[in-house]
């Protein structure tokens, strides 16, 4: 990869990224295999990407095809063993970001299904029910009653933590 | 918490969260050790699949009353498997604490000459299982003479050679010859049928490294 790319293409892009990363993943030996990865498929699939949308959205979308298909492949890996238990550990000692909020929003997140959490995190992201659902590949007639469902949901966890 | 989460998503990101990125190095570190290892797990499972045949084949054989082909059939099987294991030997000489890059390189070039040399063998190997299974056709429990009469009751003008039909081993004889001829071939094949996807990853990662180092 050309660090030309690299700088101009993907760094301005990088939190996007770390964003979507640390949401799937509860280690900071996962989070930054988790990143390289989806830098690799960037590069990689630079030369698909098609002017219709923007650069920030087809990061948007690799990132998060990358984080889901890493996730359902270590699921798999680790089926034999209580993965609950296992996640639920590496979660709550996980501390990621400086502020004490948001590291408890992302436990909250990542107690959410692996789609759930895409769409909260686009959300958060302030993309339009139009573009989630375009990198999401859904229909966004839904979208937006799926994000209230979500934004409930989070509610009522983090409102647990904290009582 | 009184916040809602939109508010907690836009503020609560230091600029040292997000700035922090990680070093970019050492991609494929990881994929290169786990491509190498399916490759040797993969070899081992063969191994393990030939010498059980070897011995089902001694075992059949010998319910058929052919021992003695059985016998040739499993001892070339696991002669086959001997030679492999002694070729596959050097593949994992190959030092894991090379770069990525020079690992998976290496590992490729060994394998390949592995796998030249395997052919050799091969040119061999296949044209005598042939014969084997060829003669235990005819030779298996009664068979001899119970063919030898319908075929001299259906064609009793066949000319035998030494207790076998001319005809038949002429034919024998050609497919032989034939087997020997594309061997390569059907090595290939054969070892494309269980390697291929892994070896086409293999060379599909090396490729895209060296476009990386680019």
């Amino acid at each position: 990869m050309s660090t030309d790319f690299y700088q101009t293409a993907i760094l301005p892009y990088a939190p996007i990224i770390i964003k979507i990363c640390r949401a799937y993943t509860d280690t900071q030996e996962d989070f930054e295999d988790y990143y390289q990865e989806v830098c690799l498929q960037i590069w990689r699939s630079k030369d698909n990407f098609q002017e219709q949308s923007k650069w920030s959205t087809w990061v948007y979308r690799i990132s998060l095809n990358v984080c889901l298909t890493l996730l359902k492949k270590r699921k798999r890996k680790q089926e034999y063993t209580d993965f609950k238990a296992a996640s639920h550990k590496a979660v709550v000692g996980n501390r990621a970001f400086e502020n004490e909020e948001i590291n408890q929003l992302y436990d909250a997140i990542k107690r959410l299904s692996e789609v759930d959490r895409a769409v909260i995190l686009l959300f958060l992201e302030e993309r339009s029910y139009q573009e989630i659902a375009d990198i999401l590949g859904t229909n966004p007639n839904n979208i937006g009653v799926r994000v209230k469902r979500i934004k409930e949901r989070l509610k009522k966890i983090l409102d647990g933590k904290t009582h | 918490m009184e916040k809602p989460i939109e508010t907690i998503w836009k503020e609560a990101f230091s600029e040292r969260d997000l700035k922090e990125v990680p070093r970019l190095g050492n991609f494929y570190d990881q994929e290169s050790q786990q491509l190498v290892d399916k490759v040797k797990r993969k070899f081992k499972n063969n191994l393990v699949a030939t010498v059980v045949m070897a011995i089902v084949i001694l075992i059949v054989h010998m319910f058929i009353e052919a021992a003695w082909q059985g016998a040739i059939a499993a001892a070339l099987l696991l002669g086959l498997a001997w030679y492999s294991t002694r070729q596959m030997r050097r593949v994992h000489t190959v030092n894991p604490g090379l770069g990525s890059y020079q690992y998976l390189r290496l590992f490729d070039q060994t394998l390949r000459e592995a796998l030249a040399k395997n052919m050799i063998v091969i040119r061999f190997f296949y044209p005598l299982i042939f014969l084997t299974s060829m003669s235990t056709i005819w030779y298996a429990g009664n068979n001899e003479a119970i063919l030898t009469g319908k075929l001299t009751e259906t064609f009793p003008d066949l000319l035998f050679v030494g207790g076998l039909p001319l005809i038949g081993l002429i034919a024998v004889g050609g497919i032989t010859v034939l087997i020997a001829y594309f061997s390569g071939r059907i090595y290939k094949w054969d070892v494309g049928l269980i390697y291929g996807r892994t070896f086409k990853k293999l060379r599909e990662t090396i490729a895209d490294m060296e476009q990386l180092n680019e």
